[in-house]
């Protein structure tokens, strides 16, 4: 599904160089739920955005789905995250002057394969599956934290990506919210066959994961699969 | 861009409109509303100043076309046969001559110098409204003789003192008074004032007037010759029709229509109204685009996390641009919507109560074609202002945006 080969990202600040990821090589199956952890700075995030096509590579190569991402201009990058990437960040990232239905019709509306029916009916399903229907017409600051974090997961799956990106989703939720979006995604996994890559450094979060990879200065440490969850 | 990106643009557009900052947004209508009223008002304004002189001109001194004596003649000539080879002519509605003579007028102890003007008044009432400004007693009568109409200026008013007043008079005449008027040649007659008429154009207001009988008794010349003739076209007859008709069935005297005339004697001014009416246009424009600039620009200064957000989930940039262009279109259109609203009501407002001087009274003078065209080159200048920030920031990519 993802081969990574020898990706290198070197941020430089002046006569200074930082090397975020240092020659990290990898491959991620389909419908793996993947787990990329480390401390703060270990090169975690970076990782998931040059996966996201967010950010490119200072070298290597990323093939998604058969792809090779560099040959991509920004055009068509913009098409592959719409229809086959989804995104869950840190902060939500909801558009605040969207209602919640608006939030998660969003990147659906942009599909040229839904007529409309198909894609209100999409959200309408989504918002069931997360519990949010009740609160389609909100805006995302009448909402709590757990629940804007579901807005942006229901966002994140409304157009069925084959990939969904989380970059520690459950950084500002607590305990009882984080499990929620946890069981949300291990929901996903399952039901819908989505690769999962998330980025978390909350050690009992890996109970969730199928594998889990572990980067340090930007180095793969280890990886290795979690055999309660095994894929 | 697909249909789709345009109504998620649009989308965005509204949602940010209506649930962002009101406050922000209201405060950028209001503005680009004054910026229309103020690239319209002004030029308005001096249009307005134009029409009423150019009314009061054609109205009082020179009517539709003028017909005065060829160079070298004192008096147009053989006037019973030209007024009628004139008022022949299709397109003419009237032609009347005037005959005009310095004089002196005097009434108890004061004495005052005029000119007298000779009309035919029957046929001036069909080319002139000076009839319809009588303000005490009546208008002339086609054979009236020793009586005389005077404007108001000239009849004075008995409750200012000779010394207080701002324009030299009578001293207050009244109707049916007599007064006595010098020609200067020796003929000097009394006249009974039968009319006193107030017009607002100055120099009609500063004259008297006497039938043409009356001024033939005084100087015989009146008798077949006037100084001018003026004509009044019919509706649908253009100026320059009738005078090119005038002049290629041998009406030998000089013939000019007003904005002949009106070239000559106010090309300066109206040229230096277009510079005014120009700075004031692009004063506005530039006002509208820098506001319209600076408000995108910190819209999307403050939005590019956002931005950044929007592109991460597939999101267009020039979805994103055309969602900022959107609210500017949006702002754009209620702004001069409203600033039409708040222009008509002044013009309403003025025509109800003109801005009136000793020589001229003016209203707002707008034609649909100004307001068309003012509110194209404002939304034009709206569009730019509100793309230029939209387009720069769109382009940004997503790393940087999202960091901000």
């Amino acid at each position: 599904m993802i081969e990574i080969t020898d990706l290198q990202k070197i941020y430089r600040m002046g006569d200074v160089e930082v090397r975020a990821l240092d020659g990290v090589t990898l491959d991620i199956a389909k419908g793996e739920f993947l787990g990329i952890m480390g401390a703060s700075g270990s090169g975690k995030t970076t990782l998931l955005h040059m996966l996201g096509l967010l950010d490119e590579p200072t070298s290597g190569k990323i093939i998604i789905d058969g792809t090779d991402i560099s040959t991509l201009n920004d055009y068509d990058k913009t098409m592959f995250r719409l229809y086959k990437l989804g995104y869950v960040f840190q902060d939500y990232a909801l558009v605040p002057d969207l209602t919640v239905r608006e939030n998660v019709t969003l990147p659906a509306m942009l599909r040229k394969d839904l007529t409309e029916g198909q894609y209100r009916d999409a959200c309408t399903d989504i918002l069931t599956k997360i519990g949010m229907l009740d609160r389609q017409d909100h805006l995302p600051r009448e909402l709590s934290g757990g629940q804007q974090q579901r807005v942006s997961i229901a966002r994140a799956i409304v157009n069925k990506p084959d990939i969904l990106f989380a970059d520690e989703p459950c950084a500002n939720l607590d305990t009882e919210n984080s499990r929620m979006v946890l069981d949300l995604f291990r929901e996903i996994n399952e039901e819908m066959k989505q690769t999962i890559v998330m980025v978390s450094h909350e050690d009992w979060h890996k109970d969730y994961f199928h594998r889990i990879i572990r980067l340090r200065d930007g180095k793969v440490t280890s990886d290795g699969i979690n055999d309660r969850n095994a894929h | 861009m697909g249909k789709k990106e345009l109504k998620v643009a649009f989308l965005l557009a509204l949602r940010s409109l209506q649930r962002g900052s009101r406050s922000s947004v209201i405060l950028t209508i209001l503005i680009i509303g004054m910026c229309f009223t103020n690239m319209i008002f002004l030029p308005g304004l001096f249009n307005g100043i134009g029409q009423s002189i150019t009314k009061q001109v054609v109205d009082y001194e020179i009517g539709n076309v003028l017909v005065s004596p060829k160079t070298g003649d004192q008096y147009v000539s053989d006037l019973g046969a030209t007024l009628d080879l004139i008022n022949g002519m299709p397109g003419v509605e009237r032609a009347t001559p005037h005959f005009s003579k310095g004089a002196t007028l005097k009434y108890r102890q004061r004495m005052l110098g005029v000119s007298v003007r000779a009309i035919k008044p029957n046929d001036e009432k069909l080319v002139s409204p000076l009839y319809t400004k009588m303000v005490a007693g009546s208008y002339l009568g086609e054979d009236d003789t020793g009586e005389v109409i005077i404007g108001r200026p000239v009849a004075g008013d008995t409750s200012i003192r000779e010394e207080d007043e701002f324009q030299s008079s009578l001293g207050g005449v009244r109707v049916g008074d007599s007064i006595t008027i010098d020609y200067g040649n020796g003929y000097v007659k009394d006249y009974r004032v039968k009319g006193i008429y107030y017009t607002g154009w100055s120099s009609a207001d500063s004259a008297v007037y006497v039938t043409y009988t009356d001024m033939a008794l005084a100087d015989p010349k009146a008798v077949d010759n006037a100084d001018y003739i003026t004509v009044k076209t019919r509706p649908g007859y253009s100026e320059k029709f009738v005078k090119d008709e005038l002049i290629q069935y041998g009406v030998s005297q000089k013939v000019q229509t007003t904005a002949d005339l009106l070239a000559k004697s106010m090309g300066r001014a109206l040229q230096s109204f277009a510079i005014i009416n120009m700075v004031s246009l692009i004063v506005g424009i530039i006002i509208t685009t820098v506001v319209l600039f600076i408000v995108i620009t910190i819209k999307t200064i403050n939005s590019r996390r956002q931005i950044g957000i929007l592109k991460a989930i597939g999101v267009d940039q020039e979805v994103i641009m055309h969602s900022y262009g959107f609210q500017v279109i949006i702002m754009a259109v209620l702004g001069i919507l409203f600033g039409l609203v708040l222009t008509l009501l002044m013009a309403a407002y003025l025509a109800a109560n003109p801005i009136v001087t000793p020589e001229w009274s003016a209203t707002l003078y707008l034609t649909p074609m100004d307001l068309i065209q003012n509110s194209l080159i404002l939304f034009a200048a709206s569009i730019v202002a509100g793309y230029v920030p939209a387009y720069q920031v769109s382009r940004e990519d997503i790393q940087s945006a999202m960091r901000a």
